[in-house]
This record gives structure tokens, C-alpha cells and sequence, in this order.
């Protein structure tokens, strides 16, 4: 839709009727769009300046600001929350790091899975079988998937599978999952993962398959092995829907909320708090709404450049077409 | 789709050609196997928790109550009546089809113009809208909640429809705009030359033509709604309206791990999409790879 | 046709506009009620039914309608409401350091405002309990239930088998635990999963605490910050703590204790499927567990409760109290509000089983079990009464507390480090240093 000239109507019967100012087309353009920018201004756009507004500030149990307090509220963030970010242990430790945690090791995985089941799928007459069995979590709610998962990770072996497996066929002790430091994060990261792995593998299985398969059947024929085709050909063709499927996956990392709300609220201590738990806690819990917002503000700010790959995803893409 | 037409277009294999070929893959099927396993095992726990009386369920693991072969709905009696998922069934439903109707409509409106109406800014606009489709919702939920406030929104659904319209909008105008545009334009000139006004020309022209992308962000948007937990947290506070994500925290609160509420909550929770999804799954897969890929 | 498009447009710009405009409460005085009262607590499932038997008393002697409402989680709903200018009429609170916040940022209505004669209401309870409800001078509102939370649950049953007796003293205790554990059997459980069950920690601490470093210091650890939370006082009362807070003697060690609920853990002791022997945590928890968890227990055989053993200084009972307050003001809250420090309500909620009354009118015979009459026996006739010490903390520092206790019981080598911060901590939200 490079450049499409629309030309507007003249001279309409119809047009006789209306006031003049209606038949310049652009009014027309910007009364289709008011709700949506109405909408969108109030109650996306103003909220969000308010809430930077806020982060320097300090609220009453009402969540009204009762003082400023300038970057205070960035400073203890960043040098004094140990909640947040604590910097005396290494490596360092708090809700950022588990951020930062789950996106390497989250997106990882499911980009690794999904690339893996969407390849070996492909081989086998029920295909659209396995690919159903593995997207359906897709459309559960993050927290029924709390419960699902709580269900599997409960410490006693007569309730939760993970630990009836772990003492039944490992012969080890059960473990709590779920209320230990060490093993809380991954825990619940691989519950996202089994939910998110379905998105990946759908992108990525409807990529594998807009490669013509003439490419493919001209490597074989110069002898290439099905290893080599994937390496040298599917792969590179598949980095760009793979960096879109991560790009999604990060985001939804940054946003993290429910799954860690209804599973452990954190806890351990704080050993599973995410930036978007804490900021809930802060705000809501603390009555800090000017230190909730700070929090905010540093989600927003983690988000940023992927908000700006999506948008500049979005005008190389004006041009092509 | 693909599976059949690779079978018809290689020649018919005999009986011993395609014992060697399964064999091959064997390991293939082998790994689809175990990964189906892991998949499903997680649900069907649930699933089989929740039909097992609260007393063996404390006392055995759900993977052996095939052999004593106790099931009851008891326990949806319980969690529909006496834990109020009965009522909150119906508040998911009261809050989540304005949820997605609003969008939807706002959303197609502006997709309209972005893509057939010239008016100043367009592009600019347009740019905004897409790049406001990742704010999180915290940056909102203080400065909204005291919006709500000023303008007594807050004790009925009428608060949470907006937040959930303003945040579902910038991917409705985004996927629903992509769609637009691919439609023939001879078309929609066509009508403008029969004298068609705008409004005419997206009712009756271009709404109808676009009922698979319409259908893809319904969709996302009912089940994003359906399953969100923290507006609701937020936004909802009267108890008698509570939707089920919220219902279920609190069930879990008071009762910690009873999952003989727990378990049969979460699947009426999961029940409604599941059927959504299986019905619809093609749109959705579209609307997905629309989204993502395009 | 555009025309009828510029009706939902103008309606949306009409929204945008109102974004200025702002509320607020009016002040004024007692105004009629609505005929309807919401009231919110935290209580849900047993604990909430018996309280539902005092409102529908209410109902039937006033005609008005009463509307309970609850949540585990108090805090983050009650704060979102108000902000949200959306609060219940009246709230039963658990916290009285937030009884004191919210007074102090003017959202509460006193007893006066509400016409009330505090006085008169005031002289039922004895001064521990008015203590909470006065905020500078002003009373804003009645001890709605009392607990002790000196009470250690056990199965008397089980300590006949084992010849054991009823500790009175903290070592006493500890030998007790170490048998158990040498007959094979898990002596104790708890559950401090999270935020929202971190408070049966602080609860141990406060036991050990307050009998050890005694009344005084105390008051200065949680009222005034004049001992600080690294002194050594504090860390010989944890090094008593994870005595028994510890992997050898918690069921599924202290990885379970951080990974279930305070409500998973009385199953785990009084469930039908029982994995230890003792349970440590306030009166409320005879109720939850007959009422609730196992309705096939006999009071006294299979559950019964011992005061919390003495260390070496003298305290009777350390407890809390939930304190009924009002948001708005009218006269149907007035009632309620009125209500529910009669001994009439008392008597009714007494009854079930939940909960001891802080009111002294209400008579031993509306107990219905042994339980409850020695809980609420124990309140009444306690010398010395320390409140619930995390509860009184301001801030977030109350919360923090749990936190601070949770990381310590799984890694006590770490005390130290850990309560240094945490001191710094209160440092700088300014408690003790006035």
C-alpha cells in the first residue's frame, strides 16, 4: 500500500445533504479514527504520563502523592532494594535478575522446542495431532496453568507427579519445587515454557513450510544431507520469524505476572519475585504507589527498544509491499 | 492439509518400503511420544483431580485412581454453589464480551481509515497506535483507577470494558489494518464511484469480506480477557462480580491447596476457551501468524 | 448514517473531558443509611460462616441487610479500593499499625463522627484492646474477636501413647520434639508460603521473643525501635527459633514450611491424612481445623492446644485482635458498629467456635467447646498481654518482617547479614529514630 491515492468522491447525490465540511474526505478519516484515538489517549496514553508523573513521588494509603521526592525513588531502586536488584551477593540476585533469568532461559527454550517439534512433526502423519496436543495451552489462562503446574510440583509424592517420579523411579527425597531458592525459578519458568512452546512451534512449523520445497529438493539432489538442509537452508531462512517469536516471548517476560502471582507470590522469601509482582506488592500491598511506579517506569523502559524493533519492523515492511 | 498432499504426490510405496521408512522413524515417533506425554500429563491431572472425591484425593496420587475407579461431580457442586464459580462464570461472561466487542468495532473503524481513507497524520498516527501495542498495563493501573474514580466508574464492569478496550485496540487496529489493505482495491473504488459513503463502503463492503481477521482478533482479545487475572485484580472489587481468574486466587487463599476446588475451578476456568479454541483454531492460527510474522 | 456516528463520539469526548474532574469526600455528618452495609474481612471459608451468623442476627433485629465480602489478601484489596474511592462501608482489620495509617491519612471514621458514645462502648474491654482502636485520643473502632496466639496445637491422644506431658517450659518442648523425632515421627508443621503466610513466622518469633528478652524489650523492638533488630537479643531469641523452625523437625523441612499455606499446614497435623504431630499458631486455628479442614475431630483427644511454654521471662499471652472500623459514614454503620461490641454479637460468634470475644460481658457457657473456653479463659484471665508485635510495625516493614524470618529460617548462618539490613531498612523509613 505504498502510496494509494484514494480519490474522494465529487459531486455526490448523496454528499448534497451534508454540511461542507463533511465532504472534505479527511474529516471523514479522523471521525472513523476518534474512539479508538479518544480511547487510547485517555486511557492509555495520559495514564502513562501520570504514572511517570508519579514515580517521583510519594503516595498516601489512598494512592494520592502526598510529597515529591524527586529520583529517590530510582535511587533506592536501583542502590538499596535488595528486593530488586541485590548487587552484595554474585552474581547478583532480585526481581531483575529473575527477569533477566527467565528471558534467556524461557525464550530459549521455547524457541527450542517449538523449532524441535514443529521439524520432527513435520515427518509424521499426525502431525496436526501432536501440534493440537502441544498448542492448547495456549488458550489456558495463566492461572489455571498456576494450578495445573502447583498440582504437579506438590512436595508430597502422593499428590504431585513431578516428585511421585522424582522418589518413584530417582529414589530421591521429594522436593519442593516451589519453596526452595534454588529451584523456584526454574520451576516455574518450565511451566511457561510447556504453555508458550505451542506459539513458537506454530510460527516456525507455518515458516518451515513457506519454504518452497524445490529449494529443498534441488540440496538433495546435490547430495546435500537433511542435516546440512536444515543448517544451510531452513535455518537462515527461519531467523526472521524466529527473532519476531522471541521479540513476543520477551515482552511477554517483561509483563509477567499471573503465573508467579498463583503460584508462589514470590516466595520463597522473595527468591521468585518478577519487576511486575513487585511493582503489584509495592503499589498495592506497600500502599507505595509512587514506588510502584518507578517500577512501572523501568518495565516501560525494558520494553522500549522492543517497541521500537516492532515499529521499525513495521515501516521495512511498507516498503515491501 | 500438507500430510495428504505429500502422500498423493509420491509414488505409492510398497508394503515393505514403508516398514523400512516407519522404522526409520522410529525415533522420531519415539520423541513425539515422550513430548506428547509431557504435554498432556500436566492437564489430565487436573482434569482427573477433579473428579476424585476430596478424601482420596488427599490420600493417592491421581495417576492411581484407575484401579479403585472412585470419580463423583461433587465437587463442581461444591465449587459451582458454595465457592461462587457459578456467579463468577457468569461475571467472565458479562465482562468479557463488551471486552471484545468494543475493540473489535473501535479497532475496525480505524483499520478502515488507515487503510482507505487520506486524511492528515495518517501514517504518523498510525505509527503510534502500533507502538503503544506493548505498554504494559502497569504503567496505567494507578492513574487509571483514579481516572475510574473521578468518574464513579469503578463499582460496576463499566471501568474494566474500557481498560480492556484502550489495551486490546492497538493490535486490533494493527491486525485488522494489515487485513484491510490486501482487500481488491478496483472494489472499494467501485463503490465510491456508485456514490457509496465511507461508512457504507466498511459496513457493507469491507466488514464482510474480512470476517476471518475479524473472527482471528476476536478471539485473541476473548481469550485475553477471559483469562486476564490483574485488571481484574485491580479493576473489579465488589466480590459479587468477581470474574473466575479472581474467584480462583481466593479460593486458594482461603482454602490453600484443596484441589478438589482448586483442580475442578481451574478446568471450568479453562473451559470455555478450550472450546472457543477448538472451534475456531484455524482462525486463531491465522490471526497468530498474522500478528507475528507478518 | 454520520450522524448517528457522532452520538457515541461525542459521549467518548464527553469521557475524555471528564478526565479533570475530580471527587472527593464530603465531610458531613452521619447521614441515613442505605439499607445496605458491605463489610470486608479477610476471613473465608469456616471462619467466615461464623461471622455471617452474627450479621444475620443483625439483619433480623434491624431489617437492614448486611453484604460480606472477603479477601486473603486484605491489604492489596482495601488499599485498591480506597484509591479506587470504592471502599466497603466497614472493614474488620487484622492490622492495628494500619488501623493507625489509615486514621492518620484520614479515611477512617471515628466513633464519635459516628455518633457514638466511645466511652460507653470502651468500658466492656480492657485497656489492651481500647489501645488499638485509639489512634491520638481519638477511637476508631471496636476489637471485633480476640485471639491468643500463645496456644501450641497437639494431639493429646498421641502424647499419651508416648507418655509424653504437657511442656511448660521452652526445653521441655524442644525434648519433646527431639522424641518424637527419634520415634520416627515428624514432630512439627507450618506453612509461611509467600506474603501472604509469612505472618506464622513472625507469630514464632514474637512467642520466643517476648519470653525470652521479655515484655520490656518487647516494646522497644516493636512499638518504639529502641532495640534495634540486630541486637543480640534478637538473634539468641532466633537461635532458639530454629530449634525446632528447622529441616530435621518440620514436615518436609523448611523447603515445605516456604511452600505451603498457613491453612496446608493444619492438615498436615489435624487432616485425615496426618503427616506430623504439632502445630504452633493462634486460637483460630481449633476452628479452621474442626470446622474445616477435618469436621471427625474430638476436641481434646484429637486436637487440643497447651500455652505456649515459658522461656525465662514472664509473659502470659502474646495475641491479636481484628479491629472493626468504618469508611463511611451513616447511621446503618452506626448500628452495625454498635452491634458488634454487644455482648449479644459476641455471644452469637463466640458460639461456633471461631473465635474468643475481647468483650468481658460475654459469659465462659456461650463456648461451645473446651477449646475455645480455655482460649478465651487464657485471654481473660492473662496478667500480661503483649499485641502481636509485626502487626504493630509501620509500613511496609510489618510485611518485610515475614520476609526477613523467611529468609532466616532457611539460611540461619545468615541471620546476621539479614538483620542488619533489614535494621537499615527501618532505619530509613524512619522507625526508632525519633
Amino acid at each position: 500500500m505504498s502510496s494509494q491515492p484514494v480519490p474522494g468522491p465529487v459531486g455526490r447525490p448523496r454528499g448534497r445533504r451534508l454540511p461542507a465540511i463533511f465532504r472534505y474526505e479527511g474529516w471523514q478519516g479522523l471521525i472513523f479514527i476518534a474512539p479508538a484515538v479518544v480511547l487510547l489517549g485517555g486511557l492509555v496514553a495520559y495514564p502513562l504520563v501520570w504514572t511517570i508523573v508519579y514515580s517521583f513521588g510519594d503516595t498516601n494509603s489512598k494512592l494520592d502523592i502526598v510529597r515529591w521526592v524527586g529520583l529517590d525513588n530510582y535511587e533506592r531502586l536501583f542502590t538499596k532494594d535488595k528486593v530488586f536488584l541485590d548487587r552484595d551477593v554474585f552474581p547478583p540476585d532480585g526481581a531483575l535478575v529473575n527477569n533477566l533469568k527467565w528471558g534467556v532461559l524461557y525464550t530459549t527454550f521455547s524457541l527450542a522446542f517449538g523449532l524441535l517439534i514443529a521439524i520432527l512433526a513435520a515427518r509424521v502423519r499426525y502431525e496436526s495431532l501432536v501440534k493440537a496436543v502441544i498448542f492448547v495451552p495456549m488458550a489456558i489462562a495463566a492461572t489455571a496453568i498456576a494450578i495445573i503446574w502447583k498440582l504437579v510440583y506438590e512436595p508430597d509424592p502422593d499428590l504431585g507427579v513431578a516428585n511421585a517420579v522424582a522418589t518413584g523411579v530417582f529414589n530421591t527425597d521429594p522436593i519442593v519445587f516451589l519453596g526452595r531458592a534454588d529451584t523456584v525459578n526454574y520451576a516455574i519458568i518450565f511451566a511457561y515454557v510447556w504453555a508458550s512452546t505451542g506459539f513458537a512451534m506454530v510460527v516456525l512449523s507455518a515458516a518451515l513450510k513457506g519454504i518452497p520445497e524445490e529449494i529443498i529438493e534441488a540440496a538433495r539432489t546435490d547430495g546435500a544431507n537433511e542435516w546440512n538442509i536444515f543448517r544451510r537452508i531452513q535455518f537462515p531462512l527461519l531467523s526472521l520469524p524466529m527473532a519476531v517469536v522471541t521479540v513476543w516471548l520477551t515482552i511477554n517476560v517483561i509483563k509477567l505476572f499471573d503465573v508467579i502471582y498463583v503460584m508462589t507470590r514470590g516466595g520463597p522469601g522473595t527468591s521468585s519475585e518478577v519487576i511486575a509482582t513487585q511493582m503489584y506488592d509495592e503499589t498495592f500491598l506497600n500502599g507505595e504507589g509512587g514506588y510502584g511506579a518507578a517500577i512501572a517506569v523501568v518495565m516501560l523502559l525494558l520494553i522500549l527498544p522492543l517497541m521500537a524493533y516492532n515499529v521499525s519492523r513495521f515501516r521495512t515492511e511498507r516498503v515491501v509491499t | 492439509m500438507s500430510v495428504a498432499a505429500e502422500t498423493l504426490a509420491r509414488p505409492r510405496a510398497t508394503p515393505a518400503e514403508r516398514l523400512s521408512r516407519f522404522v526409520a522413524r522410529t525415533p522420531v515417533h519415539i520423541a513425539l511420544l515422550a513430548i506428547a506425554v509431557v504435554w498432556l500429563v500436566p492437564t489430565a491431572g487436573l482434569a482427573i483431580t477433579s473428579i476424585r472425591p476430596r478424601d482420596e484425593i488427599q490420600a493417592t496420587g491421581w495417576w492411581t485412581s484407575f484401579n479403585d475407579f472412585a470419580f463423583t461431580l461433587h465437587n463442581y457442586d461444591l465449587v459451582l454453589d458454595n465457592a461462587q464459580m457459578g456467579s463468577s462464570f457468569v461475571n467472565s461472561i458479562i465482562i468479557t464480551v463488551p471486552s471484545t466487542l468494543l475493540p473489535l468495532t473501535i479497532g475496525a473503524m480505524a483499520a478502515y481509515a488507515f487503510s482507505w481513507i487520506r486524511f492528515p497524520f495518517r501514517d504518523t498516527i498510525f505509527l503510534l497506535i502500533v507502538a503503544l501495542m506493548v505498554v504494559p498495563i502497569q504503567m496505567a493501573l494507578v492513574p487509571l483507577l483514579r481516572l475510574f474514580r473521578d468518574l464513579g466508574l469503578n463499582d460496576w464492569y463499566l471501568g474494566i470494558w474500557l481498560a480492556h478496550t484502550a489495551f486490546g485496540l492497538p493490535l486490533a487496529v494493527f491486525l485488522l489494518r494489515n487485513f484491510f489493505i490486501t482487500l481488491p482495491r478496483d472494489l472499494i473504488e467501485a463503490a465510491r464511484v456508485d456514490g457509496a459513503s465511507n461508512l457504507r463502503i466498511f459496513a457493507r463492503v469491507v466488514l464482510p469480506l474480512s470476517v476471518p481477521a475479524l473472527a482471528s482478533y476476536g478471539i485473541f482479545q476473548f481469550l485475553w480477557v477471559w483469562n486476564d487475572l490483574l485488571m481484574a485484580l485491580v479493576f473489579i472489587s465488589d466480590s459479587d462480580l468477581f470474574p473466575m481468574t479472581k474467584r480462583i486466587t481466593e479460593m486458594q487463599g482461603t482454602y490453600g491447596a484443596e484441589y478438589h476446588l482448586l483442580a475442578s475451578g481451574a478446568f471450568l476456568l479453562m473451559i470455555v476457551p478450550l472450546i472457543v479454541f477448538f472451534a475456531l483454531q484455524r482462525y486463531f492460527v491465522q490471526g497468530l501468524l498474522a500478528g507475528s510474522v507478518k | 448514517m454520520r450522524r448517528k456516528l457522532m452520538l457515541p463520539i461525542a459521549a467518548l469526548a464527553a469521557l475524555a473531558l471528564g478526565l479533570g474532574a475530580c471527587g472527593g469526600d464530603g465531610g458531613g455528618g452521619t447521614k441515613e443509611g442505605t439499607g445496605t452495609i458491605t463489610i470486608f474481612s479477610l476471613w473465608g471459608g469456616s471462619e467466615q460462616e461464623a461471622f455471617q451468623k452474627v450479621l444475620t442476627q443483625f439483619t433480623k433485629d434491624t431489617g437492614i441487610k448486611t453484604k460480606y465480602e472477603s479477601a486473603r489478601d486484605f491489604l492489596p484489596v482495601i488499599r485498591t479500593r480506597l484509591a479506587a474511592d470504592n471502599p466497603p462501608q466497614m472493614a474488620i482489620i487484622p492490622r492495628p499499625g494500619f488501623v493507625a495509617e489509615l486514621a492518620k491519612d484520614d479515611v477512617l471514621i471515628s466513633l464519635e463522627d459516628l455518633g457514638l458514645d466511645a466511652d460507653k462502648i470502651n468500658e466492656q474491654y480492657s485497656d489492651t484492646w481500647t489501645n488499638l482502636t485509639t489512634v491520638d485520643d481519638t477511637v476508631y473502632g471496636v476489637v471485633a474477636k480476640a485471639n491468643s496466639k500463645s496456644t501450641v496445637w497437639y494431639k493429646p491422644n498421641s502424647f499419651q501413647q508416648n507418655n509424653f506431658q504437657v511442656p511448660t517450659t521452652w526445653n521441655d518442648l524442644v525434648n519433646i520434639t527431639k522424641q518424637y523425632k527419634a520415634k520416627g515421627k515428624t514432630p512439627w508443621a507450618a506453612g509461611a508460603q509467600g506474603d501472604e503466610n509469612s505472618w506464622t513466622l513472625t507469630d514464632w518469633f514474637e512467642q520466643i521473643y517476648a519470653r525470652q528478652a521479655g515484655p520490656d524489650k518487647y516494646k522497644q523492638l516493636f512499638e518504639t525501635g529502641e532495640v534495634k533488630f540486630n541486637d543480640p537479643s534478637v538473634k539468641a531469641a532466633i537461635d532458639e527459633m530454629v530449634k525446632i523452625v528447622n529441616d530435621q523437625y518440620m514436615a518436609g523441612g523448611i523447603d515445605t514450611v516456604l511452600g505451603i499455606s498457613f491453612v496446608d499446614s493444619i492438615g498436615r497435623v489435624f487432616g485425615k491424612n496426618p503427616k506430623a504431630e504439632m502445630l504452633y499458631e493462634g486460637g483460630f486455628v481449633g476452628g479452621i481445623a474442626i470446622n474445616q479442614v477435618n469436621p471427625g475431630l474430638k476436641p481434646g483427644t484429637d486436637i487440643d492446644f497447651f500455652k505456649f511454654p515459658s522461656i525465662s521471662e514472664q509473659v502470659d499471652v502474646v495475641g491479636g485482635g481484628d479491629v472493626a472500623a468504618a469508611f463511611v459514614n451513616n447511621e446503618d454503620v452506626a448500628k452495625l458498629m454498635e452491634y458488634l461490641s454487644t455482648p449479644e454479637a459476641g455471644e452469637i460468634w463466640v458460639s461456633t467456635g471461631a473465635i474468643a470475644s475481647p468483650n468481658e460481658s460475654v459469659p465462659e457457657s456461650a463456648y461451645p467447646n473446651e477449646l475455645v473456653k480455655k482460649e478465651a479463659r487464657q485471654l481473660k484471665e492473662a496478667k500480661s498481654f503483649l499485641f502481636d508485635g509485626s502487626d504493630l510495625l509501620p509500613g511496609t516493614l510489618g510485611q518485610n518482617f515475614g520476609t526477613l524470618l523467611q529468609n532466616i529460617v532457611k539460611n540461619p548462618g545468615d541471620k546476621d547479614k539479614l538483620l542488619d539490613d533489614y535494621q537499615a531498612q527501618a532505619e530509613q523509613a524512619g522507625f526508632g529514630s525519633a
